[in-house]
């Protein structure tokens, strides 16, 4: 993909990260010439992403905090393998600064924004006070620390939502609806936000709802050079965590989208900022836009970015990261035409999206034209409940929303996955409702239209019978106790009661 | 297809008519099912009775059983009482990060239980019905497998 013949930005790159991520990292070396380098704890010894890399480094159990939240883990194989830097993908030590630092203070480039940047940033009251300060609306709330007297959040109004100053991903999240329900719910939150961040800080917003949750996406290089490029709708979200990306966003017009990117340029003008980062938003249904928070680091989503403008983030955050500067047909890239993504989890969306395990067996993901799949796994693969259950990210991109919804229609029905539910289904049905197609939804869509989704159609269950009974009447006769030979958990679930 | 007595999710199913079945990749139990109209893929797990059909991404379970094989586990569920102590068990594997009973607690159904975190995320485990705790058997700190039993509700 390069069109210099200059050498390539670094020899070897480490990847602090697993699973998709770390793959798609790796192909962005490859691309680059460089030699990726990947870390694995116990768990993951024969993950896909040990495999794709040219070779990868023990870091410990498999436990993420001793694996890969290890700073001085991650350091130490980086220094093993000679690698010069360090690219974090997202979660993990992603948004760090003393990682950040570490790996500073070991001679190495960490791709990504400076520490000082993901410190002032991180924390979330602190980022809502700079924002607030640079002119761009933040939601009504708190700036500072919720104590345990519920004064402040009812001078608010409720319903209010309490938020980890630490936080991301949805982690210490709550939305409470009434005073009586505040102190269990900042107790939870706290505890989770402490679990999850070692940071049981919790601040409380209004609730903004409807609410479309809107973000921008940003790439700076180290010589002052900034470029927006363009918006991702996220809104389809279970516990506020996103499942669905789009850009353009179908409720962002021509001067909605001019206030967004000013004020992510405002918000990246508080830091001494460079590489990628998302500057996230509300957006209420008079279209007034509230900042939410700068993530500064690589998005799951990014690669909706990618189909529109063409560009390889992951590729431009390496090359700015080794003192590139972006180029002109970077900072005026133009975007077209239309990118959704879905996210495949090990997530029961008829059981309110609960992580699932187990062994995935059955693995066939859709190809063709406009479509692009980022996976982390493959068949005959083990999920380690230690981790995010993120399996894949399949994006489609055509010349307007409407095309694209089509093909996305046809790479979810080429999708199979067995061994495992899925979030399949839902996404599946998503394609073909009327407020997603329509484009008129919200953070509310999958609480409001989906709830714990429909019964199987009589359709549905006739050929599930058929299914299983043409199985059946094609197996050779069983020669042992016919529970015995299934790998499915129903098979191991007999089998444990048999064995009472 | 007459021989069988079919259940789906457990309720009596008739097989839908006009299509047929064939393996994709029976290692991995990739099928299709070929319609007048269409064709639908699908994954099929298991073995003799108990299978799952995965369909438009939905996991159903589906048990096909002879007219035998019926008569038996009639027999022996006859014999099973449907009273008495229930095992709460865990339904995800994960690490247990607060236990809220005792043995000796009354709790109403409903009533939250103990925390599983998994994936990063905390699972309240609530009481499927009301009863007495008689036993709680996993402690906080703890790492349960999905299945373990948690605790003894009677």
């Amino acid at each position: 993909m390069r069109t210099d013949s200059a050498a390539p930005p670094f020899r070897r790159l480490l990847i602090a990260n697993r699973g998709e991520i770390a793959i798609r990292v790796i192909r962005a070396c490859r691309d680059l010439g460089i030699s990726p380098i990947a870390v694995h704890s116990d768990a993951d010894v024969d993950a896909l992403h040990v495999h794709a890399a040219d070779r990868s480094e023990r870091i410990g159990p498999p436990s993420a905090g001793e694996s890969y939240l290890s700073i001085p883990a991650v350091i130490d194989a980086a220094r093993r393998s000679g690698a010069e830097a360090i690219h974090p993908g997202y979660g993990f030590l992603s948004e760090n600064a003393a990682f950040a630092r570490a790996v500073e203070q070991a001679g190495l480039v960490f791709v990504g924004p400076p520490p000082s940047a993901l410190e002032s940033l991180g924390n979330k009251l602190a980022a809502r006070r700079s924002a607030a300060a640079a002119g761009v609306p933040i939601v009504p709330g708190t700036t500072v620390a919720l104590e345990d007297d519920t004064a402040e959040a009812e001078a608010i109004g409720f319903p209010v939502m309490l938020k980890a100053a630490a936080g991301g991903g949805g982690r210490g999240m709550r939305r409470v609806d009434r005073a009586g329900d505040l102190a269990e719910a900042l107790a939870a939150a706290r505890r989770e936000a402490a679990s999850a961040f070692g940071d049981g800080t919790i601040y409380v917003e209004k609730l903004v709802a409807p609410a479309r949750h809107v973000e921008v996406q940003l790439l700076g290089d180290r010589h002052g050079g900034l470029v927006v490029l363009g918006e991702r709708d996220c809104s389809v979200q279970r516990r506020n965590q996103k499942l669905v990306e789009e850009s353009p966003s179908p409720a962002v017009d021509a001067a909605i989208r001019e206030a967004l990117f000013d004020g992510a340029r405002r918000v990246a003008g508080t830091v001494d900022f460079h590489n990628a980062a998302t500057v996230e938003f509300l957006l209420d249904d008079a279209g007034s836009h509230f900042f939410l928070e700068m993530n500064t680091r690589l998005q799951v989503e990014h690669g909706v970015t990618e189909l529109v403008t063409g560009l390889d983030l992951v590729a431009w955050q390496i090359r700015v990261a080794a003192g590139e500067a972006l180029p002109a047909e970077v900072l005026a890239a133009p975007r077209v035409g239309h990118a959704i993504e879905v996210r495949l989890y090990a997530e029961d969306p008829f059981d309110a999206f609960r992580p699932t395990a187990g062994r995935v067996t059955a693995w066939r993901m859709p190809e063709g034209p406009g479509i692009r799949v980022d996976a982390g796994i493959s068949a005959e693969t083990d999920l380690p409940p230690e981790y995010d259950p993120l399996l894949a990210k399949v994006m489609v991109h055509a010349v307007d929303r409407a095309t694209a919804i089509h093909r996305l229609r046809r790479a979810l029905d080429e999708t199979v996955i067995g061994g495992v539910q899925t979030d399949a289904a839902f996404l599946r049905w998503l394609v073909d409702d009327e407020a997603f197609a329509g484009g008129h939804y919200d953070t509310s869509l999958i609480a409001e239209r989906w709830g714990s989704g429909p019964e199987p159609t009589a359709q549905e269950r006739g050929l599930a019978a058929f299914a299983a009974s043409a199985a059946r009447q094609a197996a050779p006769p069983p020669s042992a106790p016919v529970v015995s030979s299934s790998t499915s958990p129903w098979g191991d679930l007999a089998r444990r009661e048999s064995l009472r | 297809m007459t021989d069988y007595e079919i259940r789906v999710d457990g309720e009596p199913a008739d097989p839908a008519d006009g299509w047929r079945f064939e393996w994709t990749d029976e290692r991995v139990g990739l099928a299709r099912l070929v319609g007048p109209d269409g064709t639908r893929p699908l994954v099929v797990e298991g073995a003799g009775r108990d299978w799952v059909v995965t369909i438009g991404g939905r996991r159903i379970p589906v048990s096909v059983r002879t007219w035998r094989e019926r008569v038996l586990a009639e027999a022996e569920s006859a014999t099973r009482g449907h009273a008495g102590p229930i095992d709460v068990k865990a339904t995800l594997p994960g690490l247990v990060v607060a236990v809220a009973v005792s043995p000796g607690d009354d709790v109403e159904e409903g009533a939250p239980l103990l925390t599983i975190e998994a994936m990063k995320m905390q699972n309240e485990v609530r009481a499927p019905r009301a009863g007495r705790i008689t036993e709680v058997v996993v402690a906080a700190g703890q790492t349960v497998s999905t299945g373990a039993a948690l605790l003894r509700l009677a």
